[in-house]
């Protein structure tokens, strides 16, 4: 008990210091960029009066250790400066995509997760027959299918053909919902959301399909399994209870990790399906040089990226308890 | 076996007959013409060589009539024997160089939009060609000539209508001569609507921006039990703010919420609106009777307290982006509680146009705070977002969803009350999603539309719901040179580049038809202004040819354009 307590405070700390580095090189990069540092903090189109104040406000003329502590303290403080390019704060227009951009990802994720899961499993289990090679050669054709192309041919069919679904935003034209709460429970929203989230879905199946499928194969031939088929067990009993629990650790930490990439890199389903996310918002903000903003785009991403590894980590010792004992 | 060896050896020729065809296929160089004034050169000369030329475009994904056009307008220079790169650079960039760093570019693709306040022709007149906006204003391309300064400052002072277009005409045959600019076309605007949501009827076409406009939008009115507005944009709106130029969407956005004192009507000229009359009782001095009864939409009235506090505010210092349209205006008198009087430090024919029918009338008790307040920050009013903004106009705000949609409310008390319930404006950044939007009805006005003209026209016809308008823009595409940089700085350059652009082909293969040829920066669509015998350069490539020969140009032995003797490049590779 007390080793699996070590090795959880160790991961924490070692979070901690990921972030720390992370938030440090940030500090340096925008400081090292050609051109003039202070065109990160100082919106151009103010007047020299205006930057100048601005200077001083954000400490950018003191030396630069004393700027680092500043940062430091603003980070902490959840203070990411104003954007330039909607001069409000960054928190808040972060904070106003953010649910979108978790919806899409946690749907998309736990869709591409359940079916990939599954079909990794079949796919072991019909291992060499037609059924393997179909499943693999459908697999990797959506993996390699470009996401815009596909998001148009399902608009084109299932939104304009077909009609069954809207084709753009989170809600439909003109919907005001008192509360988030309201807005998930409507069933629009569902509607809105199933189309950019099966998109998405099926580009990210590939990774735990193939990842389960040759984790099966590997204890497919474990000496447990052969035990439980001499006892007479069902043979998708055997798949199910005894192969696939633990074949799926490894992609149970992938799913963690898949998080930590999906939270901002959306942009080619947000733009297909005009989905309100983080992604569309960090490329315009890179773009038009709105440095406050990209910056803390790119410094929640690294959060969660982070964060999630450490989740990831930490499920894996509590689902399998070599891995927190072990040195 | 065999059938390898047979596979091998098939693919072995294919690559073969291919590597032979790079090499000597292609199209056949044209023979030489003794009448070329480039042909049969001996010259040898590399220091007059002029150097690579670097034209600036927009990428082909978010801008594609520009670089295809950029790319048949380099073709038709290296024709000239000039030595021509395309630079690409996203719109951000690509500003950012040609505004700030004024002499490190040669030519750059540019367009200027539509917007009703340029119906006058004062502000592409002054805006774009007078000297003293040269540094560091509109004349980006750095044009110096004393005797359009003149004409410029003359006719903003001509209050005769009749006298004032034989000025403009004059300009216009001057920018023609010396060729500031490479005009390009005006493009037509093309929307479409939905004609069994809106009665025909009801939709405007306004001269030169087509029937995406104001006037519109408060008279479309509905046929069915759709009662909504809706349209769509590409770009994210930036800001709700009466105080702040911020982008084509939010003005429209700007237009609805807030009051001005006068509007540009259907015909493009400025007619009372928030003021009931507006009475010249000299060259400098207007009164302006306010209409009686109209009320912010928190319920306060408009008084003329608020008129003088919308137009005093952008001398205030925290509003640069208005302080130009308010500069000329000396003094506001308040009479009594429903007129003023405004005196002008100078007559300025279009008064009317750029002011009054431009300045927003906001509500002194919510904005005098914020600027006082503002005055001792670094931030200007531009960085201010009401949470609810608050104006007087025929639409109210409702919701935003910043990167989704706007929402506006009609406000049935206004003056000129709309007849649909809401305007709503989806962002919607893929332009084929939107196309599939209006045919299935989940927008019933399309309002931006990059794509291929040609194929809106298809599905338009082929759906009985919709319908197309086209109008000329009085908007303009052209490329600017740099009058700064040499060869640029020579008139006799332009004049032959200008004419080895064939505009015509530019109409035919760029925009498929979809616009006419522009000569002047006033366009067609404004037919009292527009010059129709202009002296514009269009010979083609021997006229070009011919004009530079003429000027001393020579051409040396490899065929490359050449400065005339006594002149190198100064300006680098």
């Amino acid at each position: 008990m007390h080793k699996k307590w070590k090795f959880m405070i160790s991961k924490v700390l070692q979070m901690i210091f990921t972030l720390w580095a992370i938030a440090t090189i940030l500090f340096f990069l925008f400081r090292l960029m050609p051109g003039n540092p202070l065109a990160a903090y100082i919106d151009p189109t103010f007047t020299k009066e205006q930057q100048e104040i601005l200077l001083q406000q954000f400490g950018l003329d003191k030396p630069l250790w004393q700027q680092y502590f500043i940062y430091f303290g603003n980070l902490l403080q959840g203070e990411l400066g104003n954007s330039f390019f909607f001069k409000e704060p960054v928190i808040k227009i972060i904070w106003n995509v953010l649910p979108n951009t978790i919806y899409l990802m946690l749907s998309s994720l736990i869709i591409a997760y359940v079916i990939g899961t599954l079909g990794g499993v079949i796919l072991a289990w019909k291992r060499g027959t037609k059924t393997e090679t179909v499943g693999i050669v459908l697999t990797l054709f959506t993996r390699s299918a470009p996401q815009f192309w596909v998001g148009m041919v399902v608009l084109a069919i299932f939104s304009f053909k077909l009609n069954w679904f809207p084709s753009a935003g989170a809600s439909p034209a003109g919907i005001v919902y008192d509360s988030e709460i309201e807005k998930l429970l409507s069933p629009q929203f569902y509607k809105h959301l199933l189309l950019p989230s099966l998109t998405l879905a099926v580009y990210l199946l590939g990774l735990p399909l193939l990842l389960m499928r040759s984790n099966m194969m590997d204890v497919m031939n474990e000496a447990y399994v052969d035990m439980a088929r001499m006892r007479g067990l069902k043979e998708w009993r055997i798949m199910l209870k005894y192969a696939a629990r633990n074949a799926a650790l490894p992609v149970i930490t992938a799913m963690a990790v898949g998080i930590g990439y999906a939270i901002g890199g959306n942009v080619v389903i947000e733009t297909v399906f005009s989905w309100p996310g983080l992604g569309r918002l960090l490329v315009d903000a890179v773009t038009s040089s709105d440095y406050p903003l990209a910056q803390g785009a790119f410094i929640l991403i690294a959060a969660v990226m982070v964060f999630m590894n450490l989740v990831a980590d930490l499920l894996y010792s509590l689902l399998d308890p070599r891995v927190s004992v072990r040195r | 076996m065999t059938k390898w060896r047979l596979m091998s050896l098939s693919a072995i020729v294919v690559l073969l007959a291919s590597i032979l065809t790079g090499c000597f296929g292609g199209a056949k160089k044209e023979s030489s013409n003794s009448d070329d004034p480039a042909a049969n050169s001996d010259i040898d000369d590399p220091a007059r060589v002029i150097r690579t030329i670097e034209i600036l475009t927009r990428p082909q994904s978010s801008a594609p009539d520009e670089y295809e056009t950029a790319n048949i307008i380099a073709e038709a220079m290296r024709q000239l024997g000039l030595s021509v790169e395309l630079k690409v650079s996203p719109w951000e960039q690509l500003s950012d160089i040609v505004w700030y760093q004024r002499d490190q570019w040669d030519m750059t693709g540019w367009q200027m939009a539509a917007r009703p306040e340029r119906l006058d022709p004062d502000e592409f007149t002054y805006n774009l060609f007078h000297s003293a906006n040269a540094e560091d204003g509109y004349n980006f391309v750095g044009y110096q000539n004393k005797e359009l300064d003149s004409i410029i400052e003359k006719q903003r002072v001509t209050l005769d209508k009749d006298e004032r277009q034989k000025l403009i005409f004059e300009a216009q045959k001057i920018v023609a001569q010396d060729v500031p600019y490479f005009f390009n076309v005006h493009p037509t605007l093309n929307y479409v609507y939905n004609n069994e949501v809106f009665e025909e009827q009801s939709i405007v076409d306004m001269a030169g921006l087509g029937i995406k406009n104001f006037w519109t939008f408060i008279n479309a009115e509905p046929k069915g039990s759709q009662k909504d507005f809706i349209l769509n944009s590409s770009d994210t709106i930036q800001a709700v703010n009466p105080l702040y130029i911020s982008g084509s969407v939010d003005s429209w956005i700007t237009e609805l919420i807030w009051d001005r004192l006068m509007r540009v009507g259907e015909d493009g000229l400025p007619k009372p609106w928030a003021a009931e009359k507006v009475e010249w009782l000299s060259d400098t001095e207007v009164k302006i009777t306010l209409r009686p009864g109209m009320k912010w939409h928190d319920g306060k009235p408009v008084t003329p307290e608020d008129v003088k506090f919308s137009f005093e505010a952008p001398m205030s210092g925290e509003v640069p982006m208005y302080k130009p349209f308010v500069e000329i205006i000396k003094n506001i008198e308040i009479v009594d509680d429903k007129t003023l009087i405004f005196t002008l430090n100078a007559p300025w024919a279009a008064f009317e146009t750029a002011s009054l029918a431009k300045i927003n009338i906001i509500p002194k008790h919510i904005w005098e705070p914020i600027i006082n307040d503002l005055k001792n920050k670094p931030e200007n009013a531009e960085s201010y977002q009401e949470k609810v903004p608050v104006g007087s106009g025929p639409f109210k705000f409702a919701n935003w969803k910043m990167s989704e949609e706007i929402v506006l409310e009609a406000n049935k008390e206004h003056f000129a009350a709309p007849k649909v319930d809401r305007w709503i404006a989806r962002i919607i950044p893929n332009m084929e999603a939107a196309l599939g939007m209006i045919q299935n009805g989940e927008i019933n006005f399309l309002a931006t539309y990059t794509g291929d003209a040609q194929l809106l026209k298809q599905k338009v016809d082929a759906s009985p719901n919709l319908a197309m308008v086209s109008s000329v823009d009085i908007g303009f595409r052209f490329f600017a040179p740099n009058l700064r940089r040499a060869p640029f700085d020579d008139v006799a350059f332009r004049r032959a580049i200008a004419s080895a652009i064939d505009r015509d082909m530019l109409v035919a293969v760029v925009w498929k038809g979809f616009a006419v040829p522009g000569d002047s920066v006033i366009s067609p669509a404004l037919e009292f202004w527009k010059n129709p015998q202009l002296d514009y350069p269009s010979g083609g490539i021997e006229e070009a040819k011919r004009i530079l020969k003429d000027a001393g140009y020579q051409w040396d032995k490899n065929g490359r354009l050449l400065y005339p003797e006594g002149k190198t490049e100064q300006l680098g590779k």
